[in-house]
């Protein structure tokens, strides 16, 4: 399973979108409820721990209500708020209002019964007897010191763990999700395979055949007869040498030399010729004298072939192609049918046609792409619908 | 001159030292008693902890004391009596109320 080995090239940008969507989803949902299920687990620690301050707390308020009950004795002679090292303290009246406070803030949540916030915890009292008008009393301690710290690690810890979990899962799921689409390509790929080895010697026997005749010596119509079966048999041959570029392209060894481009497309547009003939189609073509590219022959001819046929396939009866070699780049116009524009995008993937009602695999222009990418070669599609396609090769 | 210096002396005396409500009409009462009029404050406070609380049940007190509702233990009202009610109108009772508060809340005493 040659193709399977490399998802680069067997998954289309169009699944790999919906896999990256499928994952990002799925990161998302596992943080989102990592998140919360943290965010319970936080709360219980710090119930805990303000548990286990409250009675300590308590005392502490204790105290300091003692005191203020001496100093409330006391009044007139005596005005300083009893101030403690091991807390801040505040006291306020029915009404809220803050009568003395040595806090390090001055919003605190009387409502409550104990709190933690910014690292300290608040316990909040209430006075039977209100010494010096207080109803409330609010002690401020720091929190335990590593206590927040001795919690993110353990949150931090557990949450690595159970993410990572989660990810093995998921990997797992998307095989599950991916199976039946790898299967798919899969049997295509060897479908493919198979019918392109028992294609070869026959086409080859029919096209060298021909050759062998003098066209010259047969009747009008035998010839024409002859050249329509030629032009079949190329097609045929095209279509083979495609898809053992497709099946075997990982294989195939590039060997590169310096060729002359001009006369390499003189070599393809005559090879087509009877094509262009067969549909009347209108060729003009301006080719520059000394462009060289360092290429794979096959390959290059491959791209050529793979364009123009597309040029030829897609256009209209009596249309036009126009070829342009440039010191730059290679043109391909044609007057074909054209493609959407929002689906120029996806030209270039294996299996997409556009027509149906044209023969084909669908895979011309991802060969194209595939030996473009190799060269780095650029590619251009420009397309208007109903009027026709633009290719251009550059380097 | 001797008439002027007077006038002038009976006036600032007016306009100082006892000029509201507080001064004219409870300090003078309360000045002589054995318990003075602060404790009575810090009670109030102890017992009604906010200003308006505080205020309020002095008010309904003063115009209306009776000794099941004194903030004084047993011992005490039985001492001094139950006193009259107040013979200040609403307002001015306010205004006495309010220095009241003024001269013994804690807000700004404490340090
Ligand atoms: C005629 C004298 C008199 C005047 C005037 C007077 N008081 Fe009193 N006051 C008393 C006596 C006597 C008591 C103690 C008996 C009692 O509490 O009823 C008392 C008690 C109080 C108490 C304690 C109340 C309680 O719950 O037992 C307060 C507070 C008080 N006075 C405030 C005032 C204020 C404020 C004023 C001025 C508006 C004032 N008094 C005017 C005689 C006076």
């Amino acid at each position: 399973m040659l193709v399977l080995k490399n998802w680069d090239i067997n998954l289309r940008s169009r699944e790999k979108k919906t896999l990256r969507s499928f994952l990002f989803l799925y990161a998302f949902l596992t943080l989102l409820i990592l998140a919360f299920v943290a965010f319970l687990y936080y709360g219980l620690e710090r119930d805990l721990m303000l548990q286990n301050q409250r009675e300590t707390l308590s005392n502490l308020t204790n105290e300091q209500i003692a005191r203020l009950k001496s100093l409330h004795v006391n009044l007139g002679k005596e005005q300083t708020y009893p101030r403690d090292e091991r807390f801040n303290s505040a006291i306020y009246d029915s009404s809220l209002k803050q009568i003395f406070s040595t806090l390090g803030t001055h919003k605190v949540n009387l409502y409550e019964d104990i709190y933690l916030k910014a690292d300290r915890i608040y316990f909040i009292k209430e006075l039977e007897s209100y010494y010096l008008g207080a109803r409330y009393i609010v002690l401020e301690v720091p929190a335990p010191p590593t206590w927040s710290e001795k919690v993110f690690r353990k949150l931090l810890g557990y949450g690595a763990l159970i993410f990572s979990i989660l990810v093995v899962i998921g990997y797992f799921l998307l095989g599950l999700l991916l199976r039946p689409m790898k299967e798919t390509i899969a049997l295509l790929d060897r479908f493919i395979k198979d019918t392109t080895h028992e294609l070869n010697t026959p086409v080859n026997a029919i096209l060298s055949n021909i050759e062998m005749m003098d066209l010259h010596t047969l009747d009008e119509t035998v010839s024409k007869k002859i050249k329509r079966i030629t032009i079949a048999s190329k097609t045929i041959s095209n279509l083979y040498d495609d898809l053992t570029y497709l099946v075997l392209s990982h294989k195939i060894l590039s060997q590169d030399e310096t060729i002359d481009l001009k006369v390499l497309l003189e070599e393809r547009l005559e090879y087509f010729s009877l094509l262009f003939e067969s549909k009347k189609i209108q060729l003009s073509y301006s080719l520059e004298e000394g462009i060289y590219l360092t290429i794979d022959r096959k390959k290059m001819t491959k791209l050529i072939d793979n364009i123009l046929s597309n040029a030829i396939k897609y256009n209209k009866m009596g249309g036009m192609i126009e070829v342009v070699l440039s010191p730059q780049s290679i043109t391909i116009k044609d007057s074909g049918r054209g493609i959407d524009k929002n689906q120029i995008d996806q030209a270039f993937e294996r299996y997409t046609r556009f027509d149906r009602s044209v023969g084909g695999f669908g895979i011309g222009l991802s060969i194209v792409a595939s030996i473009a990418k190799e060269y780095a070669l650029h590619v251009k599609l420009d397309s208007v619908l109903h009027e026709g396609t633009t290719v251009r090769i550059s380097w | 001159m001797v008439k002027k210096v007077l006038i002038f002396t009976l006036v600032i005396s007016c306009l100082g030292a006892k000029t509201g409500v507080y001064e004219k009409n409870c300090i003078p009462c309360h000045e002589d008693m054995a318990v003075k009029i602060d404790k009575f404050f810090y009670r109030y406070l102890l017992k009604y902890s906010s200003e308006m609380e505080v205020k309020n049940a002095m008010t309904k007190y003063l115009k209306n004391p009776k000794a099941e509702n004194s903030i004084l233990v047993d011992g005490l009202i039985n001492r001094f009596g139950v006193k009259k009610k107040t013979t200040l109108r609403d307002t001015e009772l306010q205004e006495a109320l309010d220095t009241y508060w003024d001269q013994y809340q804690v807000f700004d005493k404490l340090k």
